[in-house]
């Protein structure tokens, strides 16, 4: 059973940061119907943003601010530079393309990400940086039961997931902001004819897609500690599986999604062997797309001419 | 839910988008089967271009991604030996770097390049058994010699590829050395062993578990990827009564992220690494056992200058770039000797059979370097270090 709590807790952990790169995906699909590709780059500069800040306040072991503070920091620079950075590669990469055939913008999405991936090489160098965050949140401290170990940074990892994704469904569901976004995804062309300004609409979901993505990655950072430029080729693929497996376009989906695969990497690892991991996860979103094209909490898109 | 009204779209739109996401599922599977790609070789030339004896010797080794440090060591090595043999020699010999980011893929792409490429006329490396069996056929196909100071699978000298050299030896002696010294030192009773699906860490597993279990050793066996940074689950795994976690990886700083996560959950089994884990910089848990082939010269009076020179120049470093040095002075000394007898430039073959006939009396080894006829370096051994406060020493036997 504590084997069992155990490996529950390391797949919420991996499926939080999917869930949040999952979200990113998913909203962006639904105002525009494009596939960022370049989610997983966002999220390994948001990771970057958040070691520079932690660099910034004094380094891993002698931090000069209460550690609290210095997270705080930490999650709302990465939040925002994250965020600003989709937003400009919203308007560089995406919005001229926004006519043109869908196959382009996925293209450049892929573009931007290995424009990313190198620019980030070039100027911080191909060292790996390690946020060392056991010694600023011990390990001692959290949940220590017998075999039971939940380390603190996983549960703030798995408390600040949840709490992020009740209110982006609050916000969505409720605040002007959400419906205007809503209304994009329903019909692009509607919501521009009654008035609703659909570039800032799009702007509004590139930039949360964003800031979801950079406090993914200083989450990765405070779990994994490690932090190189190619970080966010694999999580951005395996969120993308999640978002597909969840229902793209839907915003619970994501998270759904995010998580499960998150679970099936640790559960696979834990009771098959950690060499199946991928193939697990790759074989469920494979039979996903033959069984349920839409995804578990997807719409079918109902045609009527 | 983000599309809480239902959609009214054409059947046209409907079918494009579901065709956008198959195209990006394919698209993703695709990536995954072809690694991250991309990747550069650039020359950086040292000396002046008119002296007798003017050749280029490839460094095919990994310069970016998460084992780039100990790549670049190597280079730097291999740079230090270039330019000290050029003054010593009056020679001007220039590296050409090949980064091939430990993906078999690349270094076969860097292979073709350095084939066509007539003013390279031998390679020091490829760096590790699986770029060494994608760039080995290609490069010996094109009868260049590749000295390797890193690469360790018994299997690469079995012949197949004629033109392969190397100055450590191979994984069946440091997989059994390893697992005698756990056995007799260690007196384990329990190992857990992953590999990290590398072909380098495989063939020390597979020579590990079997003499580990013939001594009666509780062994079980897991394989983790590369591109992990998540161990908790097999973290998991390691029950109380583990003495010893047998990592055979290439990553130095994913065994540190392993040993991390072996502390988050309070995991006290000792951690043992093969050579590729063997790098101060990335790897410190305490307690912990490294295998390796690389001699230390840190604390050696003898080598006090030579470390002087590489430290001014390039900085602190670890074990795994030291034994590039001497392996490029057995390329530098063949091509040169190539130039002696044919003039330059060097023709390939001779630089090759040059390799072959090496005769290098003292060597940072520690022994002379001479080569059997498969290309295994003459009496090469393995040294075992443990980590006490941070610091390798050479562990008791």
């Amino acid at each position: 059973m504590d084997f069992f709590v155990q490996q529950l807790v390391n797949g919420l952990t991996l499926g939080s940061l999917y869930a949040l790169l999952a979200l990113g995906y998913s909203i962006v699909y639904g105002v525009l119907g494009l596939l960022n590709f370049a989610q997983g780059e966002v999220y390994m500069v948001g990771a970057f943003i958040g070691f520079g800040v932690l660099s910034g306040l004094g380094g891993p072991a002698s931090l000069a601010v209460p550690v609290p503070l210095a997270l705080m920091l930490m999650f709302i620079a990465a939040a925002l530079g994250s965020g600003a950075l989709s937003v400009a590669i919203e308007r560089i990469a995406f919005k001229p393309l926004r006519e043109a055939s869908r196959i382009a913008p996925l293209i450049t999405a892929l573009g931007v990400s290995v424009f990313l991936q190198n620019a980030v090489l070039l100027l911080l160098g191909p060292d790996i940086r390690n946020y060392d965050a056991s010694s600023f949140i011990p390990f001692t401290s959290g949940i220590h039961a017998g075999p039971l170990n939940i380390s603190l940074i996983r549960i703030i990892v798995i408390v600040t997931t949840f709490a992020l994704m009740v209110a982006l469904t609050l916000w969505v569901g409720r605040s002007k902001l959400g419906r205007l976004m809503r209304a994009v995804s329903y019909d692009r062309e509607g919501a521009q004819m009654i008035g609703i300004d659909v570039d800032r609409t799009i702007m509004i979901a590139f930039f949360v897609g964003g800031v979801l993505a950079g406090i993914a990655g200083v989450m990765a950072g405070l779990v994994f500690s490690r932090v190189f430029q190619l970080m966010g080729f694999v999580a951005g693929l395996k969120a993308f599986t999640g978002a597909v497996i969840g229902g793209i376009g839907s915003i619970p989906g994501a998270m759904l999604g995010g998580m499960l695969v998150g679970l099936a990497e640790s559960f696979t690892a834990a009771y098959i062997s950690s060499t199946f991991q991928n193939v697990i996860v790759f074989a469920v979103l494979v039979v996903m797309m033959v069984v349920r094209p839409t995804g578990l909490l997807g719409r079918p898109t109902v045609g009527k001419v | 839910m983000f599309l809480p009204i239902r959609q009214r779209r054409t059947p046209g739109a409907r079918i494009t988008a579901r065709a956008l996401i198959l195209g990006g599922v394919v698209i993703t599977l695709a990536l995954i089967a072809a690694g991250c790609g991309g990747g550069n070789s650039s020359s950086s030339a040292s000396g002046t271009s008119g002296k007798p004896c003017d050749a280029s010797i490839g460094v095919l080794t990994v310069l970016t991604g998460a084992a780039g440090p100990q790549g670049r060591e190597m280079l730097h090595w291999a740079q230090l030996a270039v330019d000290q043999f050029n003054q010593e020699n009056g020679t001007n010999i220039t590296v050409v770097e090949g980064d091939d980011q430990l993906d078999p893929a690349q270094a076969a792409t860097v292979a073709q390049q350095w084939a066509s490429n007539s003013k390279i006329v031998a390679v020091v490396g490829p760096e590790s058994d699986g770029t060494v069996d994608s760039a080995g056929p290609i490069l010996g196909k094109a009868g260049l010699v590749m000295v390797s100071s890193t690469a360790t699978s018994s299997r690469l000298t079995d012949g197949k590829y004629p033109t392969f050299y190397r100055v450590i030896p191979p994984d069946s002696l440091q997989g059994s050395q390893d697992a005698q010294y756990m056995i007799d030192t260690l007196k384990v009773k329990k190992v857990f062993v992953i590999d990290d699906q590398s072909a380098y860490s495989k063939g020390i597993a597979d020579v590990v578990v079997p003499k580990l279990k013939d001594a009666g050793v509780d062994v079980s066996s897991d394989s983790v990827s590369q591109n992990n940074t998540d161990y908790s689950a097999l973290v998991s795994k390691i029950s109380d009564d583990t003495d010893v976690v047998f990592l055979p990886w290439m990553l130095a700083a994913n065994a540190q992220l392993f040993g991390d996560q072996m502390a988050e959950q309070g995991k006290k089994a000792a951690i043992f690494g093969s050579d590729g884990v063997f790098s101060p910089q990335d790897f410190h848990v305490n307690g912990s056992y490294i295998s390796t082939f690389s001699p230390d010269i840190q604390n050696d009076p003898k080598y006090a200058d030579l470390v002087k020179e590489f430290e001014d120049q390039y900085g602190q470093f670890g074990a795994f770039g030291l034994t590039t040095y001497p392996a490029t002075q057995v390329v530098l000394e063949a091509v040169k000797k190539a130039c002696d007898d044919g003039g330059s430039p060097p023709d390939v073959g001779a630089v090759a059979e040059n390799v072959k006939n090496t005769n290098i009396q003292e060597s940072v080894l520690g022994q002379p370097i001479e080569f059997e006829s498969n290309g295994e370096m003459k009496n090469a051994k393995f040294y075992v270090y443990t980590i006490k406060d941070g610091e390798y020493v050479i562990a008791p036997s």
